[in-house]
C-alpha cells in the first residue's frame, strides 16, 4: 500500500519541569502564570535558587526587593542565589 | 515553541478583555487569600467568621483553647489582609482583652511570623497555628505585657490564678478584664 500525506498539523504541549506543582509565593500552578501576569510561558518564567527551590520570577523578585538586609529563600531561609 | 503559544494567546486576548469588562479582575492578594481560605484546615478549637462573605480580606478568628492556662476562654482576633499579601503579613489584632505575656492590652500580638519572620510561603493556616500555640505556651522571654510575663516567670501558680480571674471578669492589679469565658 502506498500512502500519500496530503497535509498534517503539528501539535505540541509544554510544561515546566519543576520539583513542585505550584509556586509557594502566589500558589498559582507553575504551568500557569503568577497572579500579576496573564500569559504563562516565556512571559512569566520560573527561576531556581541554588537551594533548588523554584518560584515564578516575578514572585521571587518582588520578595527579594522587599528584603533590605538578607536575601533569603522564602522556603528554607538560606541565602538566595540564582542557579545558573 | 513557547513563543508560538504566547502569540496565539495574545490574539485571543482581545475577546477576553471584552468579556472581563463588566467584572473587575481579582487582585493578586485576593487570588492568594481565596486559596488560603479554601485550604484552611482549622484545629477544632478555632473557627473563622466573615462579617462580609464577599470580603475575604477582612475576617475574624475565634480561638477557644481546650487545654492549658486559657482553657474555657474565648478569644477573637481580627485579620486584615493588605494589597501586598503574601509579601507582607496580614495585620492581626486580638479584640478580646486578655492577660497574656505576648498580647498587650491594646490587642497587639507578639508572634514572630507576624513580623520579622514572615515569609510569603506562609499561609493563614500558619498564623492560626501560631496563635493557638501562644495560648498553649505563653512565652515570658519576649513580652508585650511585662507584668504578666514577670508573674509567669516567677510564680506559675499565681499566673494561672490571674488568668482564671481575668477570664471570669475582674481586676488584675488596676486593670479590668471583661469576662471572656465560653
Amino acid at each position: 500500500m502506498k500512502v500519500k500525506i496530503k497535509s498534517w498539523t503539528g501539535v505540541a504541549t509544554w510544561r515546566w519541569v519543576a520539583n513542585d506543582d505550584s509556586c509557594g509565593i502566589c500558589r498559582m500552578p507553575f504551568d500557569g502564570c503568577c497572579s500579576d501576569c496573564r500569559l504563562p510561558g516565556d512571559d512569566c518564567p520560573l527561576v531556581w535558587g541554588q537551594c533548588s527551590h523554584c518560584f515564578h520570577i516575578h514572585c521571587i523578585m518582588k520578595w527579594l526587593q522587599s528584603q533590605q538586609l538578607h536575601q533569603q529563600c522564602p522556603m528554607c531561609r538560606q541565602e538566595w542565589k540564582f542557579k545558573e | 515553541m513557547i513563543k508560538l503559544f504566547s502569540m496565539k494567546n495574545q490574539k485571543k486576548d482581545g475577546s477576553d478583555v471584552a468579556k472581563q469588562g463588566t467584572q473587575k479582575r481579582a487582585s493578586a492578594a485576593q487570588l492568594r487569600i481565596t486559596k488560603d481560605i479554601n485550604e484552611l484546615t482549622l484545629p477544632k478549637t478555632c473557627d473563622t467568621e466573615f462579617p462580609d462573605p464577599d470580603d475575604l480580606l477582612n475576617f475574624k478568628l475565634v480561638i477557644c483553647p481546650d487545654e492549658g492556662f486559657y482553657r474555657g476562654g474565648r478569644f477573637v482576633f481580627s485579620f486584615k489582609v493588605g494589597p501586598n499579601y503574601p509579601h507582607e503579613p496580614p495585620k492581626v489584632k486580638c479584640e478580646t482583652m486578655v492577660y497574656h505575656p505576648n498580647i498587650d492590652l491594646e490587642g497587639n500580638v507578639c508572634l514572630n511570623i507576624l513580623r520579622e519572620d514572615w515569609k510569603p510561603v506562609l499561609t493563614i493556616n500558619s498564623i492560626v497555628y501560631g496563635l493557638q500555640y501562644l495560648f498553649l505556651e505563653p512565652n515570658p522571654e519576649d513580652p508585650l505585657n511585662k507584668e504578666a510575663a514577670e508573674v509567669l516567670q516567677n510564680n506559675r501558680r499565681l499566673f494561672e490564678q490571674n488568668v482564671v480571674k481575668s477570664m471570669k471578669g475582674g481586676y488584675i492589679g488596676n486593670v479590668y478584664f471583661d469576662r471572656c469565658l465560653k
